[in-house]
């Protein structure tokens, strides 16, 4: 358990400050007119920004051989994702990877700051890639969802089915969890309230915090990582929670007896992108469009359980596989997803907001 | 910049022009390297940091009026501080027997010691941070032997500024037992033997020997430990509460989720400052510079 933690938790505390710190004082150090860009690699070479462990991994087998193996092309892997470093490489020029992946949060924060290289048309074959999946600076890649999660041995006759019953706390007793993200848990309050999931965005913030103050006493632990959450309900510290559904399956294909409630679910889609000012950018929206053919997602999605935002990737995902996905069709109608746009330039009050109302 | 830095190397040896007495250039020069490090790997970071603090995104001291205006920043800095102080606090108490002991007996008790303390100084922290969330989790052994003694419901352990704090002094502890172990070694035995040779009972030769002897390590296991509690924040998510919440965990949220590094600088800015002041009262009633001495 703990060699997966540290390989997979994304914000690993003390690690994370220092490498951000890093960035800042690279950035201090490194003026981009005085030390011009190294030569880092042969022209032949992209590298990719990833999250480590089991993602890797499955980007290796789904991605990186069989494009290397069309295009010669070699891919080597920088470890792992950081938005920070994005910053840090664009202000000051020095390049440790070409393309990356965030949430379309941050990607929407990420656009809002001219950090990323805008889509490259004449490489994005559009008769491959729909056209609902490419954004102006890049390309969707899967979805993540998160989802309220039971274990059905604290409740054999039936768990909550939505977030209203995940907020009554008579007719579902038991130890709750939820996400320490401010836009995921204050919609999930709004919908417990009774909003429609079209109808979330723009958040009414004053009425979703109410709603959270009623629940606030219920919440034994707030969960920030991956790793957190699944030990939380795998030791049944907690009994329901709000978690990735990729991590509730890994669990559940483990044998925890947990439930999955997709009703109400925030699907969180991912955005691959190149670095603005990247040397290798043309080699990236190559990688890009190599990965986005339904085929290369099927094949990724079927090692982790994430969600294709390619609708044509289903033809190739048995459906039992299927089962295990937060964009089959029928899911898609009873999720919603966060409006980046109106969120990303109002995210650090909500968050300042949310960390505060947490704190007190 | 680093041009800058080489270019002014000369003209510091420039600066001793006199050469009234020859042989002080040495020292002078001596120190160069020293000083180039310091230059450049604090002195220019940091003063980056506070440029970025006033101009980040533009030339303006709002950062620091957000920190002081909005109550969440003054009062998780205020938890960081008293965080960080009955931390040091509990590693001492701990501490200080166990190096006692580690110093005064010089057989296999001792190695034991030190051994154990090095094994839990070389595990990752973070590994040792989910090992307490076993420990006094629901399946674990504290509520196990809670519950084989018929005592009740289970005590609420987990996910508590206790268990936070735990969290922390066993991380922490090491540091503070190497620092006093390396002081109290260095302690003359013999000067033990001639309190006692004097007259001394065991309690009074700690008292008036021993313990003022130790005090050195005393202050750089503090000091030690207060600043690197400072920094932490890792532990207070996993095992504590919300309210537990530390500096860094914010400074940390906004360069890595918000890319603010402008308020994230302002509040590291802050954080230093503020851990100048106290060093600074620390310095004027016990005097760093004696007890290192």
């Amino acid at each position: 358990m703990a060699g997966d933690v540290t390989a997979r938790t994304r914000r690993i505390g003390r690690r994370a400050l220092l490498r951000s710190t890093a960035a800042l004082a690279a950035a201090a150090a490194l003026d981009r007119g005085v030390l011009g860009r190294p030569a880092l690699a042969q022209a032949r070479t992209v590298y990719v920004n990833t999250w480590g462990g089991s993602w890797t991994a499955a980007e290796d087998v789904a991605f990186f051989k069989p494009f290397t193996q069309e295009t010669g092309v070699q891919v080597r892997t920088v470890a792992p994702v950081s938005f920070a470093k994005l910053k840090a490489q664009v202000q000051t020029g020095q390049y440790e990877w070409d393309v990356s992946g965030l949430g379309i949060v941050e990607y929407s924060q990420a656009v809002h700051e001219g950090l990323l290289e805008p889509v490259d048309l004449s490489v994005i074959d559009r008769k491959v890639v729909p056209e609902a999946n490419i954004k102006s600076h890049g390309v969707s890649s899967v979805t993540l969802s998160t989802c309220l999660v039971y274990r059905k041995d604290k409740f054999p006759n039936g768990g909550p089915q939505s977030w209203a019953d995940f907020w009554d706390v008579k007719k579902f007793p038991g130890a709750r969890c939820l996400y320490d993200r401010s836009f995921t848990t204050l919609a999930f309050a709004l919908l417990a309230d009774g909003v429609a999931a079209d109808k979330l965005y723009p958040l009414d913030l004053d009425r979703a915090f109410r709603k959270l103050d009623q629940i606030k006493p219920h919440i034994k632990v707030w969960w920030s990582q991956g790793a957190q959450s699944q030990q939380l309900i795998q030791d049944g510290e907690v009994d329901m929670i709000g978690m990735w559904n990729a991590r509730a399956q890994e669990l559940i294909d483990r044998g925890v007896p947990l439930e999955i409630v997709w009703n109400g679910a925030e699907n969180y889609t991912s955005y691959r992108f190149v670095a603005k000012g990247s040397p290798r950018a043309k080699l990236g929206w190559q990688y890009l469009n190599f990965i986005s053919d339904p085929r290369r997602e099927a094949a990724f999605c079927s090692i982790l359980p994430y969600g294709p935002t390619n609708p044509k990737a289903f033809d190739y995902i048995s459906p039992e596989v299927a089962a295990k996905m937060p964009t089959r069709p029928d899911r898609l109608k009873v999720a919603h997803q966060p409006d980046a746009e109106w969120l990303a330039p109002r995210l650090a009050q909500i968050r300042e907001r949310f960390a505060q109302w947490l704190a007190t | 910049m680093a041009g800058q830095l080489t270019a002014s190397l000369p003209a510091a040896g420039a600066a001793a022009p006199a050469r009234a007495a020859e042989g002080q250039s040495v020292p002078w020069l001596l120190l160069a390297p020293a000083t180039l490090a310091l230059v450049v790997m604090f002195v220019l970071p940091i003063g980056y940091v506070l440029l970025l603090s006033i101009t980040d995104p533009a030339l303006s001291i709002a950062h620091y009026k957000r920190i002081f205006s909005v109550p969440l920043y003054t009062r998780v800095l205020f938890n960081t501080f008293t965080t960080s102080l009955t931390v040091t606090v509990a590693c001492l108490l701990l501490g200080y027997p166990v190096a006692y002991v580690m110093t005064r007996r010089s057989d296999w008790v001792s190695t034991v010691l030190l051994m154990c303390v090095a094994v839990c100084f070389w595990t990752g922290f973070i590994v040792r941070t989910y090992a307490w969330l076993v420990i006094l989790g629901n399946k674990g052994p504290v509520i196990g032997i809670h519950q084989a003694l018929g005592l009740g419901p289970p005590p609420r352990l987990l996910f508590t500024t206790f268990s936070s704090t735990l969290g922390m002094v066993h991380i922490l502890l090491p540091y503070m037992i190497l620092a006093l172990y390396s002081v109290m070694k260095k302690i003359d035995p013999n000067l033990l033997r001639a309190a006692a040779s004097l007259g001394a009972r065991p309690n009074a030769s700690f008292r008036e020997v021993f313990l003022p002897l130790s005090l050195p390590g005393v202050v750089n296991g503090g000091i030690l430990v207060f600043t690197i509690c400072l920094g932490f924040f890792i532990t207070p998510i996993l095992l504590g509460t919300p309210k537990d919440m530390m500096i860094s965990q914010l400074i940390n949220q906004q360069i890595e989720e918000l890319l603010a590094w402008g308020f994230a600088s302002a509040v590291a800015v802050v954080l230093l400052v503020a851990t100048s002041v106290v060093l600074a009262v620390y310095n004027r009633f016990f005097g760093l510079d004696r007890l290192w001495g």
